[in-house]
């Protein structure tokens, strides 16, 4: 198996006789390795959660980024290769200012959504003239967060350039048993801070650390105040009533 | 530019039931900077006539005293009162070398003395497009005194809102067979 | 060589292309509190030459948006188009229509974007807002633009504007005694053009309009906004 495989997993732009794409699959494992975010949906907003994982006493877990503001009423949380989320994210922030520069208004969570995706399979190798393109599928994973006129939705997108909407997901290391969780709890008459407690719990459950305000990072979209990061202690507050 | 420009302001006149009205503007200016908000441009040429002219000020002054003569004149000569039909052609033929009766008359020339008698109103003057649509959206026949003041009123107004060379207030001459009633209104002074 | 003696005595010449003409005509609209008016005369002429009395410039974009165009008709057929294609684009990207005030600012970037080589237009957009509200934007050529009550623009801007702060903005007019003016005129007071679009908000009433002389429907459906086409003639001189 590993050898009629080796022939076909190096170019990323060449199917296997099985109509695979190896480099793409490799890219989808590679998140698999990255740390656990969960996202949670709720009729007053989206609940994004992260685990930071904090590989040494001397990191300053503050400087630990993985979720990160997209527009005023859009966020988004990674988990895979964060570098690569850079540039996706570049692109989403362009996307939604081009949009309201142009329209006059936010643009929606699925278009912002659908934009990073277009992006997701712009690899291969260039074609004659043309500029080089990247050179490889991205390594990560997103979570989407927004609001707009269609309410607050929750989107996830792997390195197929795959997008699909949840009510709730976990991508990330810790991802199966926390997407288990999240069938078994999530409802869809969930308030906001609820989801915010469940989001914690879960995190809780996967962690190899003990969970605190220093190594999980939690963000929420609601439709009052849009996008924001809970600061450490806002964090604190809800860690200290789960 | 034109010469209209150069001072600036304008004059409209109406037909009512046995009236007539006359209204100008009173903004004197040098192009685009005020000068005056009190710059009459309607004379009264006998006791139910009256003459506006609106224009180059220095031409507003000499015409008005041309007309004070020529009509001081053929009322020595012919021992009566100018008609205003005749005085319309006074107008024209002095200018061909400017308007504002007792059927209610009304006439307007251009620059160079050609006449319009018109039936329900004559505009001229910087603000005069903007009269026309006013005046036609606003005016009717056979209005009484009263009627006529607010119709002469709110074309003027704002036809000279919408023009940067008349405007500084307005002032409203109704005339009737025995009694002419002047008023002078308030306006915007931007 | 007689020839080159009499060349290098010309003086310099200078040739000037001008692709610019004006076409004429008067556009108009109206917006009450949940409908639009938006009308345009369908004459296109050049100079004192009459080229056609049916060229119109009032053109209908979506359910609730109605563009009108005045100034070189060239450009502002070719403007339309290029604002429909976006539309469209817009449609496939967002699965929705767009909303009136995206298109008002889709219509300046456009038109911005064409800064040194304008679009010889003045565009007034017309339509229904997404809270129900009727809208009217107006635009110079180059993308300056503003929501407003009523606009006029084309030949007869001047004779019509002033016309309208009076009747429409009650400029110059003190309401009686403990009154107000109305902040919005009923759909009956609004006149009549040679070509009219009327754009009625979702569940508005009809105003009588369904008794206009000339009238026609031009949706299918008396649920979403529905929008009317009065066309009259008026004098042919």
């Amino acid at each position: 198996m590993f050898l009629t495989r080796s022939e076909y997993d190096r170019g990323v732009n060449t199917f296997s006789p099985e109509g695979r794409l190896f480099q793409v699959e490799y890219a989808i494992e590679a998140i698999k390795l990255g740390s656990t975010t969960v996202g949670v949906k709720t009729d007053e907003g989206v609940v994004l959660g992260v685990e930071k994982r904090v590989q040494s006493p001397l990191i300053e877990s503050s400087s630990i980024e993985k979720i990160m503001e997209i527009d005023d009423h859009l966020g988004c949380a990674m988990s895979g290769l964060t570098a690569d989320a850079r540039t996706m994210i570049d692109h989403a922030r362009v996307t939604a200012q081009n949009h309201s520069f142009t329209y006059d208004e936010r643009i929606k969570v699925e278009s912002v959504t659908q934009a990073v995706c277009d992006l997701a399979l712009r690899f291969g190798e260039s074609v004659h003239d043309e500029d080089a393109m990247m050179s490889r599928p991205f390594g990560v994973a997103l979570l989407i967060a927004g609001i707009d006129e269609l309410g607050p939705q929750l989107y996830h997108t792997d390195p197929s350039g795959t997008f699909v909407r949840y009510q709730a997901k976990a991508i990330g290391s810790g991802s199966e048993a926390a997407q288990a969780e999240l069938q078994d709890k999530w409802h869809s008459k969930m308030t906001l801070k609820e989801a915010q407690t469940l989001t914690l719990r879960i995190l809780k459950q996967v962690m190899e650390e003990k969970l605190d305000r220093h190594n999980v990072q939690l963000a929420q979209v609601t439709k009052e105040k849009g996008f924001e990061i809970l600061d450490e202690t806002s964090l604190k507050a809800i860690i200290d009533e789960m | 530019m034109s010469i209209m420009e150069y001072n600036g302001g304008s004059v409209v006149a109406m037909v009512g039931k046995d009236c007539v009205a006359i209204a100008s503007d009173l903004r004197l200016g040098n192009q685009a900077l005020g000068i005056s908000s009190n710059f009459q441009k309607i004379f009264p040429v006998t006791d139910r006539i009256f003459l506006g002219l609106p224009g180059l000020a220095t031409d507003v002054t000499t015409l008005r005293e041309t007309f004070r003569f020529r009509v001081n004149m053929y009322t020595i000569k012919e021992e009566r009162e100018i008609e205003p039909e005749t005085f319309a052609h006074l107008v024209s033929s002095t200018l061909y070398e400017p308007t504002g009766g007792f059927r209610p008359f009304i006439a307007a020339t251009d620059l160079i003395g050609c006449l319009n008698f018109a039936k329900d109103f004559v505009v001229a003057g910087t603000a005069s497009t903007k009269l026309y649509g006013t005046a036609e959206g606003l005016w009717e026949p056979d209005l009484d005194p009263e009627q006529l003041f607010e119709t002469i009123s709110q074309t003027m107004l704002n036809a000279v809102d919408r023009d940067a060379y008349s405007g500084w207030g307005v002032v409203v001459h109704v005339i009737e067979k025995d009694k002419v009633t002047t008023r002078t209104l308030k306006g915007r002074m931007d | 060589m007689p020839d080159m003696v009499a060349l290098s005595r010309q003086q310099p010449q200078e040739r000037q292309f001008n692709p610019y003409s004006e076409n004429g005509g008067t556009i108009l609209a109206i917006s009450g509190a949940d409908f639009s008016v938006i009308a345009g005369d369908t004459r296109q002429s050049e100079g004192y030459s009459i080229q056609t009395r049916y060229a119109p410039k009032v053109f209908r974009l979506t359910d609730k948006a109605v563009l009108a165009v005045n100034g070189f008709a060239a450009d502002g057929n070719m403007f339309v188009k290029q604002v429909r294609q976006r539309l469209e684009w817009y449609r496939h990207a967002h699965a929705k229509d767009m909303p009136l005030r995206a298109i008002a600012r889709l219509i300046q970037t456009m038109l911005y974007a064409r800064r040194f080589f304008p679009y010889y237009v003045y565009n007034i957009l017309g339509g229904i807002e997404d809270d129900g509200s009727g809208a009217v934007y107006s635009f110079d050529p180059v993308g300056s633009y503003e929501r407003e009550s009523c606009r006029a623009a084309g030949a007869a801007q001047s004779l019509v504007q002033p016309f309208l702060d009076n009747q429409i903005y009650f400029k110059n007019q003190v309401p009686q005694p403990g009154m107000t003016h109305p902040k919005h005129l009923p759909l009956g007071t609004v006149g009549d053009g040679l070509e009219m679009f009327v754009v009625l908000a979702k569940g508005s009433p009809l105003y009588g309009l369904e008794n206009f002389d000339g009238v026609q429907e031009m949706t299918s459906t008396h649920e979403g906004e529905r929008i009317f086409v009065v066309r009259r003639n008026l004098k042919r001189d």
